[in-house]
């Protein structure tokens, strides 16, 4: 939701229309949508390196929370306007090939983050280790569990490599355990919420989690592992089964602390946003930077939740 | 003068140039360039071309809210021809067939049955969205796109629009000279108006509604190549809402959504005046919910503007 301030900016900006050209860097910051939590706290790191850097940053998503097409214009709307550099998570790791050769070939470098991108255009690659986070949850699960029982995975969207990513590493790890089942695992949750909440609901009856269908179930991102806490309550079987989430958000932490959820992937989107908007500014200011940047991945359970640096993570200093 | 004013797409035009050139003073060094023109122009290409089929449905009476789902469904018949090893041209024509063959499905729904094509069409657009994802195993196809990608992307560096660009203004003249000047395009307009006096009069209702939808479908069809092209992957979860988006260029072009008004070059306007929109709030650095509020806007002035002038005609 927008604060107040960022009203009376636009407004401003509409009305007056502040400064341009001046000298400082441009550098646009493509998300993958601008609603989810997860973004906010991107976006708050990405502000927070600009400011250190003193460089603008235009934070522009696509319209709708995910949309292949519109994130694609965007690229080719900031590619067009010239903006320094272009700091882009891509929602498909082949379609925004095409823009980003583009920008590079307009002499705009460009940063990818949150999620790969073949090919070698761009200039770094700054993210979680999807993968081992993926892992992390598969294990923790597994130990949960006790080594036994029905396990169900929500995904997120067909096609998103990194969600697709932590789905791959948690099915890699928790099918070590001999005694796990996993029951579904073919079912997607969707860009929102709701669809991810109404298809929780459709799983838990289909798999009769209330006489004990289900024993874990594991959720790659906020909205999803919303949606099926959600579904959780409303079928009176939170804290019951064991969900293993990802990321966080106020509500999903309040969970956690009641118990209705077992763990929490985090990735720190603080870091993602600040270490992607820093690597292009030294980019753009001469410095080398590496090809790859793993900005890490922390599994909370209610036992490290107050420890420092899990906090820090939840509440990024700003 | 008075003549220009009884144009449909005479009022949309104003709009254009006016939000047009409120962006050009708000950002001259950047929204000015010619390769912001050319962007604009290749982002409208999609919308521009499905539109053009929508003015036929909404001039026809109807309306079309499967748009979106068939061009999600043909960029991924598209992507799966490719991915077999057929040409491109194979693979277009392929996602064409399909998309027409549903369109003219959908049409005789509406024509025999008497159904509302406000329900077959919202049928129709749930059940080619789940045919998309179902024929794309619920993923993205990576498809080699064997030249097809050239035709929204311009080589690098090159000022000269790609072909899809001149693809979609030829589909505009093609169809506004269908409208304007042939039995079937007075056939259409009848049939919007008044069903019953053009079914008295010999029209042959049945099969212009029919027609009209399959050759919806077949611009759906296209417009989903061209997605694809933009795309370089068939994607089953494209162009959600692309509908409305599409009902929104051709009300704000002119057209009645009771049927029988419409016209295809107000529809060409109003696809690119929400392209300008989208552009200049990106150039401006507004966030996205200003511009979904200043999009809505500029649908309830147009149309807005439209029944003042209508009024003031009539009286």
């Amino acid at each position: 939701m927008p604060t107040r301030r960022q009203f009376v900016l636009t407004l401003g900006a509409l009305a007056a229309c502040k400064k341009s050209g001046t000298g400082t860097l441009k550098i646009a910051v493509v998300p993958k949508g601008t609603t989810h939590e997860f973004w906010k706290a991107v976006h708050a790191g990405a502000d927070k390196a600009g400011k250190e850097a003193a460089v603008e940053v235009i934070w522009k998503g696509p319209l709708k929370e995910d949309d292949l097409k519109q994130q694609i214009e965007v690229v080719q709307s900031f590619t067009a306007q010239g903006v320094n550099g272009i700091v882009l998570a891509p929602l498909s790791d082949k379609a925004l090939g095409a823009s980003v050769k583009g920008a590079v070939a307009a002499k705009i470098p460009v940063v990818i983050f949150d999620s790969d991108l073949q090919g070698q255009d761009h200039t770094s690659f700054v993210a979680t280790d999807n993968r081992a986070a993926g892992r992390l949850a598969g294990d923790h699960l597994a130990k949960a569990l006790g080594g036994k029982g029905k396990v169900v995975v929500l995904r997120y969207q067909e096609g998103s490599a990194s969600t697709a990513n932590r789905e791959e590493g948690f099915l890699e790890a928790i099918k070590k355990s001999t005694g796990i089942t996993v029951v579904s695992e073919n079912q997607y949750g969707g860009a929102t919420t709701e669809s991810a909440l109404k298809t929780s609901e459709n799983l838990l009856s289909a798999q009769n989690a209330a006489t004990g269908g289900v024993d874990g179930i594991f959720t790659p991102n906020e909205s999803t592992t919303f949606g099926m806490l959600l579904a959780l309550q409303k079928a009176g079987l939170a804290g019951k089964l064991k969900l293993c989430g990802f990321d966080a958000s106020d509500k999903l932490v309040a969970a956690l602390e009641k118990g209705e959820i077992e763990a929490l992937v985090l990735q720190d989107p603080f870091k993602i946003g600040y270490l992607a908007v820093k690597t292009m500014v030294a980019h753009l200011r001469g410095t080398p930077v590496e090809k790859r940047i793993d900005t890490g991945a922390k599994l909370v359970t209610k036992d490290n939740l107050s420890s420092k640096e899990v906090q820090d993570v939840l509440h990024p200093p700003s | 003068m008075k003549a220009l004013l009884a144009k449909k797409w005479f009022g949309p035009l104003v709009a254009l140039v006016v939000v047009y050139a409120i962006f050009l003073v708000l950002r001259p060094e950047t929204f000015g360039r010619a390769a912001t023109l050319l962007t604009m122009s290749q982002q409208t290409v999609v919308v521009a071309i499905a539109a053009v089929g929508a003015t036929l449905v909404i001039v026809s009476g109807g309306i079309d809210l499967s748009v979106g789902s068939s061009v999600a469904l043909t960029s991924v018949v598209v992507a799966k021809l490719l991915v077999r090893g057929h040409g491109p041209l194979v693979a277009a024509l392929g996602g064409c067939l399909v998309a027409t063959l549903c369109g003219a499905l959908g049409g005789a729904l509406v024509a025999r049955l008497k159904m509302l094509p406000f329900i077959v069409t919202l049928g129709s657009m749930s059940i080619l969205r789940g045919a998309a994802k179902g024929l794309a195993n619920e993923q993205k196809i990576d498809a080699p796109a064997r030249g097809l990608e050239t035709l929204l992307q311009p080589a690098a560096g090159s000022l000269r629009p790609p072909t899809g660009v001149f693809l979609a203004i030829a589909v505009a003249v093609l169809a506004a000279l269908l409208l304007s000047s042939t039995r079937f395009g007075r056939h259409v307009f009848a049939v919007g108006s008044n069903e019953r006096t053009a079914r008295l009069c010999g029209v042959p209702v049945e099969r212009v509604k029919i027609g009209v939808y399959a050759i919806a479908g077949l611009l759906a069809g296209l417009a989903g190549v061209l997605e694809f092209s933009m795309l370089t992957v068939g994607d089953p979860t494209t162009a959600v809402g692309l509908e409305l988006e599409v009902i929104a260029a051709v009300v704000i072009g002119g057209a009645s959504l009771s049927g029988g008004e419409g016209s295809i070059l107000g529809a060409m306007i109003g696809a690119f005046l929400m392209t300008v929109i989208k552009t200049g709030a990106t150039h401006m650095g507004l966030p996205n919910w200003v511009q979904e509020i200043v999009t809505g806007g500029i649908i309830l002035v147009a149309s807005g503007l439209d029944r003042l002038r209508r009024g003031s005609a009539t009286s």
